[in-house]
C-alpha cells in the first residue's frame, strides 16, 4: 500500500496536516479554552469548581440532565421502533424500482429549515391546531387536549426528525443484506419470525445503533426544539447553557454545563463504540 | 392471514408518510394564509406573506449569507477532507488510527458544544463575531463528514488505477488531478452536497458566533420571536422548494451517474 | 434602495449580485466599516419602518444587534473593542450599571426632547449620575395582567390573587422574563419592588410556585403572545400592552389591567457609547428615535408596542386608543419600578427562576 519514493516523507504529511491542524485549532483547542473558562468565576475571574458544584448541588440544574437524558431516551427508544418497521417495508415489499422514490418521500421534510420545522409543530399540535380540530370534529374528545407547550411535544418534534434520519440508516442496513443469508435460514428449516430474530436482527444491528448513537447526539444536545415546543415547563441542558449565554454572559458557567453535556456524550459514544468504526470499503 | 398482514403494512407506511409530512403540509398551507395567524380556519389563499418576506431586506441577505457561508465552508471541508482521506488511504502513518479518530471526533460532539468552544476561543482570543467564524464553526463540523464519506470508499482498485498512473511516469499531482479526483467523484459530491445541507440548516453555532450578518436559520428565529407569524410559513416554505429544487437537481445530474 | 424595497424580485437580485463579490465581503464582514451605526437594541428597534427612514435621510446603515436583559447586554459589550458600539438600548434603571462601568457619554440636554417627555417615566433616579445625564427614556409600558376578555371575568383582573387562584388554574401563561414577573410576584405580597432584598426570596419564591402551579406554559414573547391570542390561555401574568397592542387588529377581545396591587413599570432609554467613534450619528439617531415621527414608529414597532416616551408622538388617534394614551396618568401613579438587583441578588433571583420552571 506505501508508496516509497523520495518524496513519500513529505507528501502524506502535507496531505494530512491541514486537516489535522483545522481539528486542532477550531476544535480541540477551543475545548482546552472552555475547560479553562469552567474552572473560572464570572465576575472577578480567579480559579474556582463553584461552576461544577453548582450543577451537582443544585437540583434544578442536575434536574435539567434527568429531563435531557428522559427526553432522549424516549425519542431514541420511540424513534427506532417507528422507524424500524417502515424501513423494513420500504426494503421489502415497495418493488425495487419504486423504492428509491419512496425513500426520498420519506425523508424530505429533511428540507424544511430546521427551525421552522419545530415551528411547524406547533401549529400542529396548538389548541386550535389541525390535530384537536380534527379530533373534536371526528367526535372523539369535546375538549381540545393540551398538547402544545408540553413534553409530549418536544418528543413529537423530535422523534419526527429521527424518524427520518433512522429510516434512511436502517433501509441502507437491510439493503446490504444479502438475500442468501435469509434463504439460507429458511433451508435450514426456520420460520420467518426465527429468521429475524436470528439473522436479520443481529446483522442490522450495527445500523440501529450508529442511528441510535446519531439520535442520541444530536438530540441531547438540540436547544431549538424544547425550547419552541415544551412551553418552558422544563428545561434541558441546551436551554440551561444558552440561559447562562442569554441573559448574563456567564461564560464559565455555561462551559462547565457544556463540558458535563459532553462528557454525557462520550459515555453514549463508549457504550455504542465498536459500531461507529469508520473503514475502508 | 398473508394478505392482512400486506394490509397492516401499507396502512402502517401510510400512517408514517402521513406523519412525516402532517408539519410541512400544515406549513405550506397556512403560509397561503390572508389573515395574520397561521391556525385553522383557513382564511387564504394569498401571497401576501411571499411579498412580505422577499422585500424583507434582512430576510433576502440572509439567504445570500448563508449560501455564501454553505457554499464556501463545504469547499473548505471536502477540500480539507479529501486530501487527508487521500494522505491517510495511501500512505503508511505512524499513529495513523490515533490522527483518524481525532479528525471524527467532531462527529460525536453536539453542535451546541462546539459553538461554546469557539466562542469562548475567539472571545479569549479578541476574534471578532462574524459569517466567517461561523463558517469556521461549520468546517469543523462538516470536515470530518467529507472525511469519513471519501475515506470509506477509497478502495484498492482505485489504487491500483494509480499505481498504474505512476508506473506510466504521471506526476503525484497529475495523479491526484487525473485519476483520482475523477474517481473518487461521487464520494467528493455526496459530501459535499451533506456540507451544504447541514451547513445551509445550521443554527446554533451561527447564532452564537455571528453579529450584524448573519444566516438564515437565525434570522428566521428572531423572526418567530417576534411573534407567530404567516410570514414564518412563508420563508420556511420557500427555503423548503429551494432545497427541493437542489434536492432534484442533485439526484438528476450528479448522484446518478455511477463509477464504472 | 427606495424602489428595490418595494420589489422583490429586483431587492433579491440587488443581493445576489453582492453575492458575486462574496470570499471579500464575507472576509470585511467582521468589521463594520466606520460610516456605519452599530447599534445594541431589542427587537423593537429592528423593524425596518423605524429604521430606513433614518438610514435614508442620514445616508447610513444602522447594524444592530437584539440582545435580551442588561446582563447579557453588558456581556456584549465586555466582549466587544472599544469602539465597536456607538448607541444601545437599556433598561433605564440600569443606566448606571453601564456608567459605572465607564461605557456611557454623557448626553447633551437641550439637543433632546426631554421638556417633552411623560415626566414619571424621566427616571432622573437613575438615568442622572453625578449631575450628568447618561440616558434618555424612549418607552415605557407595564408588565401586568394581559387577558382575553371575553373569556374571564374582568373585575378579577383587577387583583393580583386571582392569579393563583383555582378558578383560573390552567389557564395562566407566564411570561418568561424573571425580573418583571419577580416583580409582580413582589406586588403580590405586598413588597415594594424597589426594596427587595435577599431576605424575601424565600416569600417570593413561594409565591411563583403557585404562580407556576396555574400555568399551563412559560413562555418567550413569541409563546406567550401566541398561546394568548390563540386561545391556549386566557391570562397573560407579565403581560401588557406590549402583547396586547400590536394584535388588537387581530383579535380585540385582548385586553391588560393595572390591577389594585399595582403594576411593574419597564422603560427602555437609549445611552451613547463615550468610545463610539461616530457620536454626531449616534445624536442624530437618539434624536430621530426621540422625535414625534420616530417615537410613533417605535410605539408601533412589529416586535411589540409600547407606549412612546414623548408625549408629542405622532400616533393616530386609532393608535392611541389601542395603547390607552390618555389612561396614562392614573396607570403611572399605580405602577412601580422595575426590580434592580445588584450582581449576587440578580443571580439568586436567576436562580429562583430557573427553579420555577423546572418545578412540576
Amino acid at each position: 500500500m506505501s508508496v516509497s519514493g523520495s518524496n513519500s516523507r513529505a507528501l502524506p504529511w502535507a496531505l494530512v496536516t491541514p486537516a489535522l491542524a483545522w481539528t486542532c485549532a477550531f476544535f480541540v483547542l477551543p475545548f482546552i479554552a472552555m475547560g479553562f473558562s469552567s474552572l473560572t468565576a464570572h465576575e472577578g475571574g480567579g480559579f474556582t469548581i463553584a461552576n461544577y458544584s453548582q450543577f451537582f448541588t443544585d437540583p434544578s440544574y442536575w434536574r435539567a440532565m434527568v429531563n435531557s437524558l428522559e427526553v432522549t431516551g424516549t425519542v431514541t427508544v420511540i424513534s427506532i421502533l417507528l422507524a424500524y418497521p417502515f424501513a423494513w417495508i420500504l426494503a421489502e415489499m415497495v418493488p425495487e424500482r419504486w423504492q428509491r422514490l419512496a425513500l426520498i418521500l420519506a425523508v424530505l421534510p429533511f428540507w424544511t429549515s430546521y427551525v421552522v420545522r419545530s415551528y411547524s409543530w406547533l401549529l400542529v399540535l396548538a389548541q386550535n391546531g389541525v390535530v384537536n380540530r380534527a379530533l373534536i370534529g371526528t367526535g372523539l374528545i369535546a375538549e381540545p387536549l393540551q398538547l402544545a407547550n408540553t413534553r409530549l411535544a418536544t418528543v413529537t418534534g423530535f422523534v419526527h426528525f429521527f424518524v427520518m434520519l433512522l429510516t434512511l440508516t436502517i433501509f441502507a442496513n437491510l439493503k446490504q443484506l444479502s438475500p442468501s443469508y435469509r434463504k439460507a435460514a429458511a433451508d435450514l428449516g426456520a420460520g420467518p419470525v426465527r429468521t429475524f430474530l436470528h439473522v436479520v436482527l443481529p446483522l442490522t444491528l450495527p445500523g440501529i445503533m450508529v442511528g441510535a448513537f446519531l439520535t442520541f447526539v444530536l438530540c441531547i444536545g438540540d436547544y431549538i426544539t424544547p425550547q419552541i415546543l415544551g412551553g418552558n415547563n422544563e428545561l434541558v441542558m441546551p436551554q440551561l447553557v444558552m440561559m447562562q449565554i442569554g441573559r448574563r454572559g456567564d461564560f464559565p458557567l455555561a462551559s462547565a454545563l457544556s463540558i458535563i453535556l459532553m462528557a454525557v456524550v462520550t459515555i453514549a459514544y463508549l457504550a455504542c463504540a465498536r459500531w461507529l468504526k469508520i473503514e475502508r470499503a | 392471514m398473508r394478505a392482512l398482514v400486506r394490509l397492516t403494512a401499507w396502512l402502517y407506511a401510510i400512517a408514517i408518510y402521513g406523519f412525516i409530512f402532517l408539519p410541512v403540509v400544515v406549513l405550506v398551507l397556512f403560509s397561503l394564509q390572508a389573515t395574520s395567524f397561521p391556525i385553522p380556519p383557513f382564511t387564504g389563499p394569498s401571497l401576501r406573506w411571499y411579498q412580505a418576506v422577499l422585500s424583507d431586506a434582512r430576510l433576502t441577505s440572509a439567504l445570500v449569507n448563508s449560501l455564501l457561508v454553505a457554499v464556501l465552508s463545504s469547499l473548505a471541508s471536502v477540500t480539507l477532507g479529501f486530501l487527508s482521506a487521500w494522505g491517510f488511504a495511501r500512505f503508511v502513518l505512524p499513529g495513523s488510527a490515533f490522527l483518524r479518530g481525532l479528525i471524527t471526533l467532531p462527529l460525536t460532539v453536539s453542535y451546541l458544544i462546539i459553538g461554546m468552544g469557539l466562542l469562548v476561543l475567539f472571545n479569549w482570543a479578541g476574534v471578532p463575531k462574524s459569517l466567517v467564524a461561523a463558517g469556521i464553526g461549520h468546517v469543523v463540523i462538516n470536515l470530518p463528514l467529507c472525511f469519513a464519506i471519501i475515506y470509506s470508499q477509497m478502495g484498492d482498485h482505485q489504487i491500483n488505477i494509480e499505481r498504474a498512473a505512476r508506473d506510466l511516469g504521471a506526476a503525484e499531482w497529475k495523479v491526484l488531478l487525473m485519476i483520482t479526483v475523477p474517481v473518487m467523484a461521487p464520494a467528493i459530491f455526496a459530501g459535499f452536497f451533506l456540507s451544504m445541507t447541514f451547513s445551509w440548516d445550521e443554527f446554533v453555532i451561527s447564532f452564537l458566533l455571528t453579529r450584524f450578518e448573519t444566516t438564515l436559520p437565525v434570522e428566521i428565529w428572531n423572526l418567530l420571536r417576534s411573534g407567530l407569524n404567516p410570514k414564518t410559513n412563508a420563508v420556511g416554505s420557500l427555503v423548503f422548494a429551494v432545497s427541493i429544487v437542489l434536492v432534484v437537481f442533485f439526484e438528476l445530474t450528479l448522484l446518478r451517474r455511477k463509477p464504472a | 434602495m427606495t424602489t428595490t424595497a418595494r420589489n422583490p424580485l429586483s431587492n433579491l437580485k440587488s443581493h445576489l449580485s453582492a453575492a458575486c463579490a462574496g470570499a471579500a465581503l464575507l472576509m470585511a464582514a467582521g468589521s463594520a466599516q466606520a460610516a456605519d451605526l452599530n447599534a445594541l437594541i431589542w427587537c423593537d428597534h429592528s423593524d425596518p419602518a423605524l429604521l430606513e427612514p433614518f438610514e435614508k435621510a442620514n445616508d447610513v446603515k444602522v447594524n444592530v444587534k437584539e440582545f435580551e436583559g442588561t446582563g447579557a447586554g453588558l456581556a456584549i459589550v465586555d466582549q466587544s473593542q472599544p469602539g465597536d458600539w456607538d448607541v444601545m438600548v437599556i433598561d433605564s434603571i440600569d443606566v448606571p450599571r453601564g456608567v459605572e462601568k465607564g461605557l456611557f457619554e454623557p448626553l447633551p440636554e437641550d439637543k433632546l426632547p426631554f421638556a417633552d417627555l411623560f415626566p414619571e417615566v424621566k427616571m432622573d433616579k437613575s438615568t442622572i449620575v453625578d449631575g450628568k445625564r447618561y440616558g434618555i427614556t424612549e418607552k415605557f409600558g407595564y408588565n401586568t395582567i394581559g387577558f382575553n376578555k371575553t373569556k374571564v371575568d374582568p373585575a378579577d383582573m383587577q387583583s393580583l390573587t386571582s392569579l393563583t387562584s383555582d378558578k383560573y388554574k390552567g389557564k395562566v401563561a407566564i411570561y418568561d422574563y424573571y425580573l418583571p414577573v419577580i416583580g409582580m410576584a413582589a406586588l403580590a405580597i405586598g413588597k415594594k419592588t424597589a426594596d427587595l432584598t435577599e431576605a424575601d426570596l424565600p416569600a417570593l419564591k413561594a409565591e411563583l410556585l403557585k404562580m407556576k402551579a396555574n400555568a399551563k406554559l412559560v413562555g418567550e414573547v413569541t409563546a406567550s403572545q401566541t398561546a394568548l391570542a390563540t386561545g391556549e390561555v386566557d391570562i397573560l401574568v407579565g403581560g401588557g400592552e406590549w402583547v396586547t397592542a400590536g394584535l388588537a387588529k387581530e383579535n380585540p377581545a385582548l385586553d391588560f389591567s393595572i390591577p389594585k396591587e399595582g403594576a411593574v413599570l419597564w422603560s427602555q432609554s437609549l445611552a451613547m457609547f463615550k468610545d463610539s467613534k461616530n457620536k454626531d450619528m449616534a445624536l442624530k439617531f437618539i434624536q430621530y428615535i426621540l422625535s414625534p415621527e420616530g417615537q410613533a414608529r417605535l410605539a408601533t414597532s412589529s416586535c411589540y408596542w409600547g407606549m412612546p416616551a414623548n408625549t408629542k408622538a405622532a400616533l393616530t388617534d386609532e393608535q392611541k386608543k389601542i395603547l390607552r394614551f390618555d389612561e396614562q396618568p392614573g396607570f403611572l401613579a399605580r405602577a412601580q419600578a422595575y426590580p434592580a438587583p445588584n450582581a449576587d441578588l440578580d443571580k439568586k433571583m436567576q436562580d429562583m427562576w430557573t427553579e420555577m420552571l423546572q418545578a412540576q
